[in-house]
This record gives structure tokens, sequence and C-alpha cells, in this order.
């Protein structure tokens, strides 16, 4: 009896132990836990239940130069799943709050888990608002589910705009690299006025401080001296006329090419179109991938800019500028005659569609005398004169960069001697190499947007303007504040030599192939039809004028790639727009028509 | 009738005290402001568990007024009776995350595992004390009483409920040990767990306590063969475990392991579960957020936070001063009732104080142990604490049972 006892009493004893023992290293794991490391886990508790939110800036608007509302932002929701905390049973309820059925939501939520088990994916994106506020009542039901408000571009013109506004993209990683406000996800301006207005447009993000549940369910907003208020993106006033825009744009639809109107006292641009244009709306929000991989296999690339980016010989349409150089260089004067009898000859002919005859400046630039205009480009050369040809040339805005607000704006090419020494080699080049560019082509190239810069230094009077898109950016703070364009007069141009180049010009509209349709006796236009040669195949129109003849107050240039004739091609084109703008309304029915019908016809040049 | 005064009113306060506590901590969890994101069949649990308070004390009382004897005389009908209701629960029984556990009629059912512990209690000691002189160290009786206790923990296996199968399992060495198998050998039989659990952590920790236990084994029994057969099995159990996380175990059943190791190895997934546990505990501080309070409870941060996490909703809410109340109340639970144990003359009522001690301290242990990371998560309720009708109405019926035993422990006489 005393030995089982005596074991009982040990038996107890090593069992109290044991278990008191263990009761012990709990109590000190709970010590551990909750008094040394306290301040450990008291802000780990904190954190977990505070979110740190960023509030996306609304972006900034753009409106046209009227104060019409051209771009705005409209919210978009999504629904987001974190496949490792989702339940699976919770399927239906999901499908059923959507509205979609139960396979598609499987499938959705299948191939979120293929891309990561932990990360949070968007499955569903520009939901109804309904089924989003139904979600967000219900989320607490739906372990892994989240919710999402972004906000996308909305374009309420009834024009395109593409090649002005730009799309916008996810920010990539040279993105992040260069602006360290931007966040993962972030979409920026990728092409025109998003992009380069990006930092104005943005605004900065506020932040705040949310308590959150386990569900990510907001509880309440925290004030804390860390949170900030969103600063809302800056508005754009664009010196864009939505309804000449709007025209344009119909005028340039089932062409190739680019059209840029301009006020030639500022540089503002009124209207801008490369054709053909793109749909801003299907790249906006959530990517439309098909469609976006559909514009960039088009073989018209649409997403690229003719306006602005385009480099072409700009034809005839350069005469009027190197008539200018040439009195200034002192070569000609108003009343130099030159003979054209058909063909310029210097080593071989050069050909001279205008009719056989005398010309003298003024009728040179009015008939487009090929012969005036080698002549001249001969003296320039065998005088000497190139680089300063180039280099005046250069003051009208030709072969440098345009400092137009948008981007990916060609250069273009006005050749200078060292141009000629890269391209040809030292002394590897003639008088021959350069002839061509007497008439604008050759090496010579711009953009129609540099030609509606040169043509409105014309009508300007000589004076250098910056083309630009925006006016003025507007915010509740600063206000309404004017963007300082740069105008400056160029000294060489004197007045007299301006008045007899406009006259010639005027005379093209009056008495040239392009009177039919420009020669309006409402809107006294001047103007210069160009065609650029193209060795790949229908030679490009070119057009360029300005209007009223005495006090200009728009530029229209106009490139219609393979059009033919400039007079054909692009006049009508111009003409159209400039009654519009002028008076206010087409009444001219059958130069619209004929645009709107237009069948491009091959130049003599093509049928040789 | 004996004396009221008998009765072993400490273990009666205790009890109180923790259903007290508990019923605070399971309001918290459920009708405080987490209530917003709850179910309304989870917030009534607070009311069911009252109701489940009053139904255990009216049990508690009338218990006292049966004969010890009764137990012994029924014990063997009461395991058979379980066993039907666990087979009949596997055929026909409802399946509550993930265990094929509960079994109803009508409105009435419950955990029929919850029974079948204090069943199979009974049975086993019944069986290891009917005659004189018959012990574990018997081979034949030993190994018949291991199959009475292995027989409900296949069944529970069965019902996909691995912590309740644990705690069966637990039984055995406790109640071998009780019924005369010498030390060095009990030792033998636990020390797969501990070298196993070791070897989770890392298995060179597993090695030294494989080590450490054959020499104590060695020292305690001075027999050559058991040591031997000691440091056979403690590096067959540390590389089985090896085996297992790096060869057999399913991914998921890995990433609880890793979790419990390194929880912030994967803090959205498997680690989830015991960061927020640590957290809740953790920030309760010293004196806790107060009541209905703690964010981590309150914006159901804790999973399950009124039955396998409530430690972590007393910690948060209470800070070290409820956690250390509790843990208190189960020391003094745990040393009372081995007392009670040890100042009775009856074997068989020895044995079952023992082995509810046992599983009141294995539920007690893996509870608080998963909650403050200490174990990997194995989900069981906190006696007393946690919510759970079945659970918390057979646990006060095993305590009833001690302290009847206890009551009548001079007329319960040793011989019969």
């Amino acid at each position: 009896m005393n030995n089982p006892s005596n074991r009982t009493r040990t038996s107890i004893r090593v069992l109290q132990v044991i278990m008191i023992g263990l009761v012990l290293v709990v109590l000190g794991r709970v010590f551990f836990l909750q008094v040394i490391e306290y301040d450990t886990y008291e802000a780990m508790g904190e954190r977990n239940a505070l979110r740190q939110e960023y509030i996306d800036p609304a972006r900034g608007l753009i409106y046209d130069r009227h104060g019409v509302l051209l771009v705005d932002n409209e919210p978009i929701y999504s629904i987001t799943v974190t496949p490792s905390l989702f339940e699976r049973e919770q399927i239906t309820l999901l499908a059923e709050l959507l509205g979609v059925s139960d396979s598609l939501v499987t499938e959705k939520i299948n191939q979120a888990q293929q891309y990561s088990w932990y990360r949070t994916s968007i499955i569903f994106t520009e939901i109804s608002f309904e089924s989003f506020s139904n979600i967000q009542e219900r989320l607490w039901q739906l372990p892994g589910i989240g919710h999402q408000i972004e906000s996308k571009r909305r374009y309420v013109t009834d024009f395109s705009g593409s090649h002005i506004f730009g799309y916008l993209r996810e920010a990539n990683r040279e993105d992040y690299e260069r602006n360290d406000r931007l966040r993962l996800g972030d979409k920026i301006g990728k092409s025109g006025l998003e992009m380069i207005y990006e930092d104005t447009l943005r605004g900065v993000p506020g932040v705040q401080y949310l308590r959150v549940n386990a569900f990510g369910q907001t509880i309440e907003n925290i004030e804390s001296e860390m949170s900030t208020n969103p600063v809302q993106g800056k508005d754009i006033i664009t010196t864009i006329d939505a309804e000449l825009q709007s025209l344009a744009e119909e005028l340039m639809e089932g062409k190739q090419g680019g059209l840029v109107a301009m006020d030639p006292k500022t540089g503002a641009i009124l209207a801008l179109v490369s054709s053909p244009e793109y749909d801003l709306s299907r790249l906006s929000g959530r990517l439309d991938t098909d469609y976006w991989q559909a514009i960039n296999a088009d073989s018209t690339t649409p997403l690229y800019n003719r306006a602005i980016s385009n480099r072409q010989p700009p034809g005839s349409t350069v005469k009027p500028a190197l008539a200018l150089i040439g009195m200034e260089l002192g070569l000609i004067t108003p009343n130099t005659t030159v003979y054209n009898s058909g063909a310029y000859i210097r080593g071989r002919p050069y050909r001279d569609t205008a009719p056989i005859g005398n010309y003298d400046l003024r009728k040179a630039i009015t008939f487009s005398s090929n012969t005036f205009f080698f002549s001249l480009m001969d003296d320039v050369a065998t005088k000497g004169y190139l680089n300063d040809w180039s280099k005046m040339l250069k003051d009208f805005g030709l072969g440098v960069p345009s400092e137009v607000d948008l981007p990916y704006a060609s250069t273009g090419i006005v050749p200078d001697s060292a141009y000629m020494n890269t391209v040809f080699g030292e002394r590897g080049w003639g008088v021959g190499d350069l002839m061509s560019m007497g008439i604008g082509q050759g090496l010579l190239s711009a953009s129609p947007l540099q030609i509606a810069h040169m043509t409105s230094t014309i009508a300007n009077g000589g004076n250098r303007v910056q083309p630009h898109v925006v006016l003025a950016t507007r915010d509740p703070v600063s206000g309404l504040q004017r963007r300082k364009r740069f105008k400056s007069k160029i000294e060489w141009i004197d007045d007299s030599s301006i008045e007899i180049v406009k006259k010639g010009m005027r005379g093209v509209i009056v008495e040239g192939g392009s009177a039919y349709f420009t020669n309006n006796p409402e809107v006294p236009t001047a103007g210069k039809t160009g065609t650029a040669q193209n060795p790949h195949g229908r030679d490009h129109g070119w057009f360029t004028s300005f209007a009223p003849f005495d006090d200009p107050q728009i530029v229209v240039s106009v490139l219609i790639e393979n059009g033919g004739y400039g007079a054909v091609s692009a006049a009508p084109v111009a003409a159209v727009l400039i009654e519009k703008y002028i008076e206010g309304e087409i009444s001219r029915n059958f130069v619209y028509n004929y645009v709107m019908n237009f069948v491009s016809r091959p130049t003599d040049s093509e049928l040789e | 009738m004996n004396n009221v005064k008998e009765l072993n009113w400490s273990l009666i306060f205790i009890w109180f005290a923790l259903t007290t506590i508990g019923l605070i901590a399971i309001y918290s969890a459920t009708l405080g402001p987490v209530s917003e994101f709850l179910p309304s069949s989870i917030q009534i649990n607070f009311y069911k568990q009252a109701g489940f308070v009053v139904i255990s004390f009216i049990m508690v009382i009338g218990v006292q007024f049966i004969s010890p004897r009764t137990f012994i005389q029924l014990s063997y009908v009461f395991y058979l009776f379980g066993l039907i209701l666990m087979v009949l629960t596997l055929l026909y029984g409802k399946e509550i995350n993930g265990a094929r556990s509960w079994f109803g009629v009508g409105p009435f059912g419950g955990q029929s595992s919850e029974l079948m512990k204090i069943a199979t209690i009974l049975a086993a000691a019944n069986y290891l004390t009917s005659r004189r002189d018959i012990s574990a160290e018997n081979v034949r009786y030993a190994l018949t009483a291991v199959v009475i206790i292995l027989i409900p923990t296949v069944l529970v296996f069965l019902q996909n409920d691995l912590g309740t199968a644990l705690v069966f399992i637990a039984l055995i060495p406790v109640i071998l040990f009780w019924s005369g198998l010498p030390y060095g050998v009990s030792l033998f039989f636990i020390s797969p767990a501990i070298i196993g659990y070791l070897s989770v952590i890392g298995w060179h920790y597993g090695l030294i306590a494989a080590i450490i236990l054959t020499c104590v084994i060695f020292f305690i029994q001075r027999r050559v063969w058991l040591s031997i057969t000691s440091f056979v099995t403690g590096i067959l159990t540390v590389s089985g475990v090896q085996l297992a996380i790096t060869q057999l175990l399913q991914p998921h059943q890995i990433a609880r392991i890793a979790a419990f190791t390194n929880p912030s190895f994967d803090p959205t997934g498997a680690g989830w579960n015991v960061i927020q546990a640590t957290t809740a505990i953790g920030s309760g501080g010293l004196t806790g957020k107060g009541f209905m309070e703690g964010t981590q409870t309150q914006l159901k941060f804790l999973p399950e936070q009124w039955t396998d996490f409530i430690f972590c909703v007393i910690g948060e809410e209470f800070g070290f001063i409820g956690t250390g109340v509790i843990l208190l109340l189960f020391g003094f639970l745990f040393i009372r009732m081995l007392n009670m144990a040890g100042n009775h003359k009856h074997p068989f009522a020895q044995l079952v104080i023992v082995s509810v001690t046992a599983v009141y301290f294995i539920h007690f242990f893996i509870n608080v142990g998963s909650a403050t990371g200490l174990l990997p998560v194995i989900g069981l309720p906190l006696p007393f604490v946690s919510y759970g009708g079945s659970s918390f109405l057979m646990n006060s019926l095993m305590l009833a049972i001690c302290l009847n035993m206890d009551f009548y422990k001079r007329e319960f006489s040793i011989y019969r």
C-alpha cells in the first residue's frame, strides 16, 4: 500500500510540474508579446487597421478657345479579387450581384489565380454604379473581393481630336524613374496635349488615412496631420475652335494627310487634323487590346501625326518665302523678269509647267513659274549664298524645331553646306544637287505645321510667332493664367517686299489653277499651291493660304498625301475652312461637295 | 447526502470565473461593433452560450445527487452509446468547417466527439481499475486500454477533426502513465511528440532533444535496450518530420507549418491567422484596449474569434492582466484537480480525474499555444471560455463527475 501511494503522490507531482511548467511557458510567451514586444505589436495593430490611401486628383479638363468643353472625366468602377482570400462558395453571390453568369466569374477568378495567388487583380471593370454599390454593401460576405474607383477620359466632342488630345497609358518603368510622384498603375499622357501638359493636368494626389476592417472595408476617415487634400489638375483652355476642328476633320475624312489652321497673328492653332484619326474613347479606361493592336498594325498608321510629324518636300508653297530671301540677298528685285521657255537649262533642263513667257516676281509666284526660282537658286548656289539662304529660310520655322506644344513634331530639313557635306561628303555635291530645292523639292522637307508657320510669318508682315495649342491654364487658386508665347519681328524682311509676295499669293487665288475652288469674292484670300514629288507613288498635294487678304485672321495649310496637284486636292479643303471661319457658314456648297467626294488624279510628272 | 461544505467550492469558483470571462469575451467578439460584419447566426452565439451555461450549472448541481458508483456501472454502456453516436455522425452528420462532427435530431444536437471524450475516459478507467492488481504494466491490459481509446480516435479522424483526434491520442500516455507505466517508459511514449515539435522548428533541435531524452530515459530506467529504442525512435521522428515537410505533405499543409515557423513568410495566406492572433495579443499590452475596443477583434482581423481565437480577444481587450488571470485560473484548475485525484482513495476516481484534467490541459495548451504562436494553428476550443454548446456542456459534465466523485470520496470505498 505504501509503494503505490508513493507512486501516486509522485505521479501527481510530475503531472503538476509538467502542466504548471507549460502554463508558465505560455505566461512567458504572453508576457513577451504583451509587455516586452508591446511597442512592435501595438504599431502592427495600428497599421493593420490603418490604411494610407492616395486620393487621385481629378485630371484637368480641356476646353476650346470659346470655353466649349472638349475632354472631361468619368468614373469607372472595378471589382478586384485576391484569390488566396477568396472563398469559392461565394461565386454565385458575386455573379448575382454583378448580373453575370457563374461560369464567367469562375473563369475570371481562375485567370486571376493563374496570374497570382496572393496579389490583387482587377476581374471586372467599368461595371455599372448599381452593381458596384451592391457589391460594396455586401463586401463583408465576399472575402478577398475588393473595389476600386478610377476615372477615365471622356471625349464630349463631335470630332475626334485624337492628334491634339492624345491618349493616356499606364506609366512604364522609365516614367516612374523620371517622376517620383507616379505610383504603380498610374496612367499618364503618352501623346498629344495629355503628354506635353501631363504635369499641369495631373494635379497632386492627396493622402488620407482610413480605418479599415479585415475585409478592407472603410470604417472611418481618420483625421491626421499627415493627410493632405488632393490638388486638382489644372484645366487647359486650348486655341482650338471646336466648330472649325469638327469641319476640318469632316473634310479630311477618307483622305490621308495633315491640316493645320492657325491664327497668323499669334501662332494659335485653330484646328489640327491628321487623317486618318483614331478613336480616343476606345483607348480610354481599360485598354481595348484588340483596337490598340489594330491601329498599331494599320497600314495607314492612324497613330502617326501627319500634321506635325510628317516630313514632305514643301513644293511650291515655299516659293513666297524664297522670293523674300532672294530680294534680301539682292539677287532679285520685284522687277526682275525671267523668261520661261518651258524649262530652265543648267547642265540639264529643269521643267517648268507654267505658260511660256516673261515672269516678274509677282507673276512667278501667281503662276508658280519654276524657271524664275531655278534661276534664283542657281544664283544662290553659284554665288555662295547657300548658308545665308538656309539661315533665312529657317527664320520661317522650316528646318528648326517648331516649338509647338505637341510631341513628336518633326524638325524637317533645310540644308546648308554642313548638311550637304554630311549627306554627300565634303565637295561631293554641286549646284545640281541644290537646284530642286529652289522649287521646294529635293532634300527640303517640312510638316504641314511648319508650312502654316511659314505662311503666318508672311501673312502677319514678317513676324515670327510660336505655334501653340494651349492658350491658358485655369485652376481655382491662381485662376486663369495665359501662357506666354513669343512673337518677334524678323529684322531682314521689309514691308515692301512682303507686299509684293502677298500680291503674288493673292494672284494664285484669283488667277491661278485653284481659282475655281478658292476664289471666294466674299473672303479675299491669298495662298500658294504645291506638289510634293513622291518617288513611292502619286504626288502629294499642298496648299497653304491666309485670309482675309488685308487683315489675315487665319492661315490654313493642307497636305493631301497622294492627292495629286495641290490646287485640286488640298486647296478646296482650305477654301471651305476659310469661308467657315471668316463667314461663319458655308455658302459655296459645290466646293464642300467636291471635297467630300474627292477622288485624286495623277499629276503630269507622273504621267510622263 | 453529504455536507455541501465538502463540495470542492474552489473548483466551482474557477468554473464560474472562466465561464464569466468567456461570456464577456464572446459578447465582445460577436455583439461588439464587429457584429456589423457578422451574420446573424453568429450574433446569437452569446445568448446560446448563456443558455448552455444555465443548463450546465443545473446539470453540475444535478450530477451531485448521483452515486459515483453509477459511473462505473454505466461506463461500458455509455462508451457503446458514444460509439454508435459517432458512427451515426459519420454517416448522417453535418459538416462544419470541414469536419463532419455535428449530429443532431430536430433542434437538439452537438458534437458527438465531445460526449465521446468522457465516455472513453470512463470506459478506459473502468477497464484498467475493474480488478485488483491489474495495471498498465501488464502489456495485455495496457494494449486493451489503448484499443479502447484508439477506436474513438479513428472515428474522430474519419470525421476529419484533427484537433480532437489529437486530444484522444494524448490521453493514451497519460492513462498508461497513471496506471503504473514506469516513468522512463512513459517519457519514451511522449518523446516523439516533443522531438517532432522541435523538428518542425529545426531538425537540429529535434536531434538535440532526442539525445537529451535518451539520456534522461536511461538515467530513470537504467535499461540499455529501452534507451537504444528511444534513441532510434527519436532519429526516426526527426527524419520522418523532415521527409514529411519536404516530400509527403500537401502544399497547403506545408504552408501551415511554414506559417508557424515563420508567419511573415506568407502574411496574407497561411501566416495570416498567426500574425493577426499575435498582433491582437501583443497590441493589448499590459492593460488592454478595453471592452469592445480592440481593433483586431472589432474590425474582424481575427478568424473564429468566439471559439479558437477567444484568447486573443481577451488578450487584446484586457491585456496582460486579462491573459494573466486566465492563465492563473487554469493553473489553479490543474493543480486543484490533480490534488483532488491525489487525495482520492479509489483508483477509478483517480484515473478519471487525472484524465479529465489531461483533456482540459491539452485543450488549454493547444488553444493558447495556437493563439500565441507557440504551436501551429490547430482548432480546439478553450475549455469553459470558448463559444460552443456541446463542448461547454461536456466540459461541465466532466467537471461535475469529478466533483461528484470527490464529494462522495469517503463513501466511495476502494473495495467494492
